[in-house]
């Protein structure tokens, strides 16, 4: 869990291109994923996420977000197959158009959310929020707290097991099969995540406020941030991915 | 009584392992473990509390295969304090985070019990017991958490680091009671410490570790004075050791000040005689 | 340099002043080791050195704190920041970034440092700390010593007059914590950078402080060089500080030998002084 928001260092075209477009290309996919109705367009767009992953040389990791997306996807196939009564009974009160519409339902969750942990791969967070405030003007607390968020999260995942860790040492059984009874045991356990969080945050804070956050302005970054014949060749991609899902029916 | 048995561990993905560990630790022994980072010191206690498996051989605490004990079985016999309290407390109040782990190992059903021993740690310590853990200093919550583990009365208390961030006299509490514990109670302690003072002040029995395996076993005034064994194992020996090896002859055996500043008062006034 | 004038500070809330009416020197060049028990008021103390008390912690300031003749209270932390680089207790709240780069780029970037000057700042902060090699690594693959460096490397580079740090070593083992040290004394020796360190290790500021300061129940009890300091071995225990065996061994034999035997602070004065009795 702790790997999947982070990044995998590499040179490929991916990795290359301009994080702007990278964020643009994986908006264009969830647009288009929106846009179609063909579950065969789906199948494609899900292909795509997965070519990503290989181009950007974090195959591996793509196909285990696949496997923890199908598993959430079960349970939300039949939550959805059980409440569309529409179309004809195939058996019980299971109804052909309700396992087409929970097909897409599900095939778009994975293609949305598959790209969107890819980018944090082939990105560092650090130029994301670069590109943001160089690119798009966002102003810099905005690109920092969002940069600092991102941050948090392998270091919460860290700290929670640490504390599982030490609870089972003093005889708390985590390994109860009942998913009710297991999140009221690791919820009281949040209590003291919290705090330490909070307390961290505002020593973030300071330690930014003395390493001069005030005086930074949109171009202080020292990296630039450029467009090449990769980000145009993105570029059509995406074109291309959009118009497929509102043309082909 | 803990017995590994050529007991290897290698973490999935990083290359930090502990190979081929064979020890007996007998009942009622103070056993440290020492070496610098990333020689396997808090693999090796994790492997003994059962927080990890071998991956291979096998470690046996009270005659049990940690492999096959369950648990909520294994934390009724080992204690184990972490370097970071925090990750341990997890109530709001210091009496409640007591019964908290009594219950987590003698169930609910033992209401009244769990009751008189949470009361027994506090006087113990000389708590109340309204004490919210989060506005304790470390030194207070680093106790806490002690009590806590303590309260089950386990045969075997494994300590990783228990000094950490302490200062000298938070510390000399927490080990004199630790001391005490080992001595009455017989309880078995093994400990993970970098600092060779406290080594030499409470542990009897000292392992050295060193790229993952075990260099050597034995009582921890010998292995202090095995220079070239401290060497290989990136360790710097007690200042006193030090100094009454350098002197050697009748001053080689003493490993503290008081001792050495006798002997060496007494060898003067001779000097002065003469 | 700094100097402190009649300084007290309570906190917002609390019912006791955490620091009592403290006056101190330190003068330019200094290398400071700040020890004492928990409570005493040491990461307060450190937090008024560097600005950090008044401006971002609330509470009743009283006295005077001046970097360089600028009063902290008066200016912004910003431009206090300029003159002191801190190190906090805990190194994991203070990185900002996920890449050691960024990390050491961020306040040279914020203080609008030159484009030109960044990279020769950047690999001599990288290069004096010792980090060269994991300039492109990521924090999170880091260990414990490792970041520590980092923090320290991410101020190196903003060249800053004044070095203070909280506890560096609270969580690493013996060796990180002596490189850590040898490299304040470089930074000292070399660039005669100020170094203020609260430390709980004495064996460590015995062996690179050059000043010690005692601090109990908010005050500076005892303020010297070292081996003024660890002269009064009872006093120090009375305190809650511990000595160095040496130090205890000299006092002993001293005391038992009606001598005049001059404090030891490591294992090999002990040794000389031993020799020396016994011939």
């Amino acid at each position: 869990m702790t790997e999947l928001f982070q990044y995998v260092p590499g040179s490929s075209p991916l990795h290359r291109m301009n994080p702007i477009t990278k964020i643009g290309l994986t908006l264009c996919v969830c647009v288009a994923a929106f846009l179609t109705d063909n579950l065969f367009y789906l199948l494609g767009l899900l292909l795509f996420d997965l070519m990503i992953g290989v181009v950007g040389g974090c195959a591996k990791k793509a196909f285990s977000v696949l496997k923890g997306l199908v598993k959430v996807s079960v349970f939300l196939f039949i939550l959805q197959a059980l409440f569309v009564r529409r179309g004809t009974k195939l058996f019980w009160i299971i109804t052909d158009e309700g396992l087409l519409t929970a097909a897409g339902v599900v095939l778009r969750l994975i293609v949305v959310c598959l790209p969107l942990t890819l980018v944090l791969s082939v990105t560092q967070v650090s130029d994301i929020s670069g590109a943001m405030v160089q690119i798009l003007r966002i102003p810099y607390a905005y690109a920092f707290t969002f940069a600092a968020a991102i941050r948090f999260i392998p270091q919460f995942m860290e700290e929670m097991s640490g504390i599982m860790e030490a609870q089972t040492a003093r005889g708390v059984e985590f390994d109860t099969k009942n998913v009710f009874k297991k999140l009221g045991m690791i919820l009281p356990l949040c209590a003291p995540l919290l705090v330490t969080s909070v307390r961290k945050s505002g020593a973030t804070a300071t330690a930014a406020e003395i390493r001069g956050f005030e005086l930074r302005k949109a171009d202080s970054g020292y990296k630039k941030y450029g467009f090449g014949a990769v980000d145009l060749a993105a570029l059509l991609i995406a074109a291309a991915l959009i118009a497929g899902a509102v043309l082909i029916p | 009584m803990i017995r590994a048995e050529n007991v290897s561990y290698g973490y999935t993905g990083l290359a930090r392992t502990v190979e081929d560990l064979s020890f007996h630790i007998k009942a009622g022994e103070f056993a440290a473990i020492l070496g610098e980072n990333g020689a396997g010191k808090t693999t090796t206690v994790k492997l003994i509390d059962g927080l990890l498996l071998p991956t291979s051989g096998k470690m046996f605490v009270n005659g049990l295969d940690t492999a096959k004990t369950r648990v909520s079985e294994r934390a009724k016999q080992v204690g184990f304090l972490f370097q970071n309290p925090d990750r341990q407390i997890c109530r709001n109040t210091v009496r409640d985070e007591i019964a908290f782990s009594l219950r987590a190992v003698w169930g609910k059903k033992e209401g009244e019990r769990i009751e008189e021993r949470t009361e027994e740690m506090l006087s113990l310590f000389g708590f109340t017991g309204d004490e919210e853990p989060f506005s304790l200093s470390r030194g207070l919550r680093q106790q806490a958490a002690l009590m806590s583990v303590l309260a089950v009365k386990p045969s075997v208390l494994i300590l990783d680091e228990p000094t950490t961030g302490l200062d000298y006299r938070e510390c000399t509490r927490i080990m004199e009671f630790i001391r005490e514990l080992n001595e009455k109670e017989g309880t078995t302690v093994v400990m993970v410490c970098h600092d060779m003072e406290v080594v030499l002040d409470y542990a009897k029995r000292a392992l050295v570790m060193a790229g993952g395996r075990l260099l050597a076993d034995g009582d921890v005034h010998d292995i202090f004075r095995d220079a070239a064994l401290m060497e290989k194992a990136s360790l710097l020996p007690p200042q006193i050791v030090r100094v009454a090896s350098a002197l050697g002859g009748e001053f080689a055996e003493a490993d503290d000040a008081e001792t050495l500043a006798s002997l060496a008062a007494a060898a003067h006034e001779r000097r002065k005689r003469a | 340099m700094i100097s402190v004038r009649s300084l007290s500070f309570k906190y917002a809330g609390a019912s006791e002043p955490t620091l009592r009416d403290i006056s101190a020197e330190i003068p330019d060049g200094e290398f400071l080791g700040i020890i004492g028990p928990a409570g005493a008021g040491k990461t307060t103390f450190a937090s008024c050195l560097s600005g950090i008390i008044p401006h971002a912690v609330r509470g009743d300031f009283y006295g005077a704190v001046l970097v360089e003749g600028l009063d902290t209270a008066d200016n912004r932390l910003t431009d206090i920041s300029r003159l002191v680089g801190t190190v906090f207790q805990d190194v994991e709240s203070q990185i900002v970034s996920s890449v050691v780069e960024d990390e050491l780029l961020f306040g040279l970037e914020n203080f609008g440092i030159p484009r030109d000057e960044i990279e020769e700042r950047l690999t001599f902060a990288l290069e004096r700390v010792g980090i060269a090699a994991l300039r492109h690594r990521t924090i999170a693959s880091l260990s414990g010593g490792q970041r520590q460096k980092v923090a320290i490397a991410s101020l190196v580079a903003l060249r800053p007059k004044i070095l203070i740090l909280d506890e560096p070593t609270g969580e690493l083992d013996p060796g990180s914590s002596r490189q850590v040290f040898s490299l304040l004394r470089d930074l000292n020796r070399d660039y005669g950078m100020t170094v203020v360190v609260v430390e709980q290790k004495i064996m460590l500021l015995c062996e690179f402080a050059r000043r010690l300061a005692v601090m109990s129940e908010g005050r500076i009890v005892r303020d010297g060089t070292v081996r003024e300091v660890l002269g009064d071995v009872g006093a120090l225990e009375e305190i809650g500080v511990n000595c160095p065996r040496s130090a205890l061994f000299s006092s002993l034999l001293a005391e038992k030998t009606g001598e005049d035997i001059p404090v030891c602070i490591n294992a090999d004065e002990a040794e000389d002084a031993a020799r020396r009795l016994i011939g």
